[in-house]
């Protein structure tokens, strides 16, 4: 299972409905401007959960520092555009 | 207790407070290299060492509580304490003071730690943590799969789910590893409430500051509920984490640490001893 994405738009409603589900985090604070600890109490093994989540959708091998400086939303949809612009291996 | 009186105890707890923490370092590199060496090396075994150095560092420890105690700096009483003698427990307190620790050890004749990792490269202290089995203070996902191993062999482990001292006068700022623990390892939850009365040794206040009278230490041990009470059928663990930490919450936090001394504390605030709220 793997799914693609057009924009940075449809990037981020997909990030809002798995933060929602994995962590019951409101919709509308996951804007791009948000920092994952401070703003939606993301911490370190929840970052493992999702980490393995986008593993899933995107499926793509993705390598742990690819995901290593990322602190906010915006963040992560960099890491996943980076991501799925390759071809899949 | 006249106006003299009261100052002259002052001083004295100041005094004897100095003479304890001077104590407490050369005690523990003392003993590092005596008492704890010598019940290592009465065993071939390491179980049984780790478990008679576990019950020399109650000892010591119930021998640092109760000289604070005759020295006048501090009375404590614990509740519950015989609830914190069963095995494969995770016991989650809140964190005030300084010497939390002590005290819940000092109850214990067996329970891992978890130590922070400049003990582990301390050249005394060093051996006499890592042969009491105590946890080294690693990054999360690492930490909770060793506190989930150590509970799953049936020994107990003490948490602060803090990770580190309370904030006087603010409520508590959970983390959620230790709900990660005990759900990884299905093991019984025991919390505990710490409230210390006149507030002393909370972070950031130096020892010579010490209250205006003799503070009280109140420990109350409440009753052990499995984490398998908060999972949901199909829920991502982060959420039951979630829900758990709520709990945890709710059972640790005194309603609101008191804040560091306003004016004279009165004996009759809500913190005086017998009026705690008594976990159920």
């Amino acid at each position: 299972m793997s799914e693609s994405f057009n924009s940075r738009e449809e990037v981020l409603e997909r990030l809002k409905v798995v933060l929602s589900d994995l962590f019951e985090i409101k919709p509308e604070k996951i804007v791009p401007e948000a920092h994952l600890y401070d703003d939606l109490d993301i911490d370190s093994i929840d970052a493992v959960d999702l980490f393995l989540t986008l593993k899933e959708i995107t499926g793509r091998k993705i390598q742990p520092q690819a995901f290593k400086d990322v602190r906010t939303v915006n963040d992560v949809i960099d890491a996943i555009q980076t991501l799925t612009s390759k071809p899949a291996s | 207790m006249s106006s003299e009186d009261r100052k002259l105890n002052y001083v004295w707890r100041i005094a004897a407070t100095g003479f304890v923490f001077v104590l407490f370092g050369v005690g523990a590199l003392v003993i590092s290299v005596t008492m704890f060496p010598a019940l290592r090396l009465t065993t071939w075994n390491p179980d049984t060492a780790r478990r008679r150095i576990q019950r020399g560092m109650q000892f010591v420890f119930h021998a640092f509580m109760e000289t604070m105690r005759v020295f006048g700096i501090l009375t404590y009483r614990v509740e519950g304490a015989e609830r914190l003698r069963e095995p494969g427990r995770l016991i989650v307190a809140n964190h005030p003071t300084l010497i939390d620790v002590v005290l819940l050890v000092s109850q214990m004749p067996e329970v891992d730690c978890i130590v922070k990792q400049g003990l582990w490269r301390n050249p005394f202290l060093r051996w006499p943590v890592s042969w009491a089995g105590y946890l080294q203070n690693a990054a999360g996902e690492e930490l909770v799969e060793q506190c989930s191993a150590t509970l799953q062999r049936g020994h107990s482990l003490l948490v602060f789910p803090e990770g580190t001292r309370s904030v006087p006068g603010e409520p508590l700022r959970m983390q959620r590893g230790a709900a990660h623990i005990a759900l990884a390892a299905n093991a019984p939850i025991l919390p505990v409430r710490i409230t210390c009365d006149p507030p002393t040794l909370f972070k950031g206040n130096p020892w010579y500051r010490v209250p205006s009278r003799r503070f009280h230490l109140n420990m109350v041990v409440g009753e052990p509920i499995l984490p398998r009470t908060f999972m949901r059928d199909g829920e991502a663990p982060a959420r039951t984490a979630r829900r758990l930490t709520q709990w945890m919450h709710s059972q640790l936090d005194p309603g609101g640490i008191p804040r560091p001394e306003p004016t004279e504390a009165s004996e009759s605030s809500w913190l005086a001893p017998g009026q705690q709220p008594v976990i159920r």
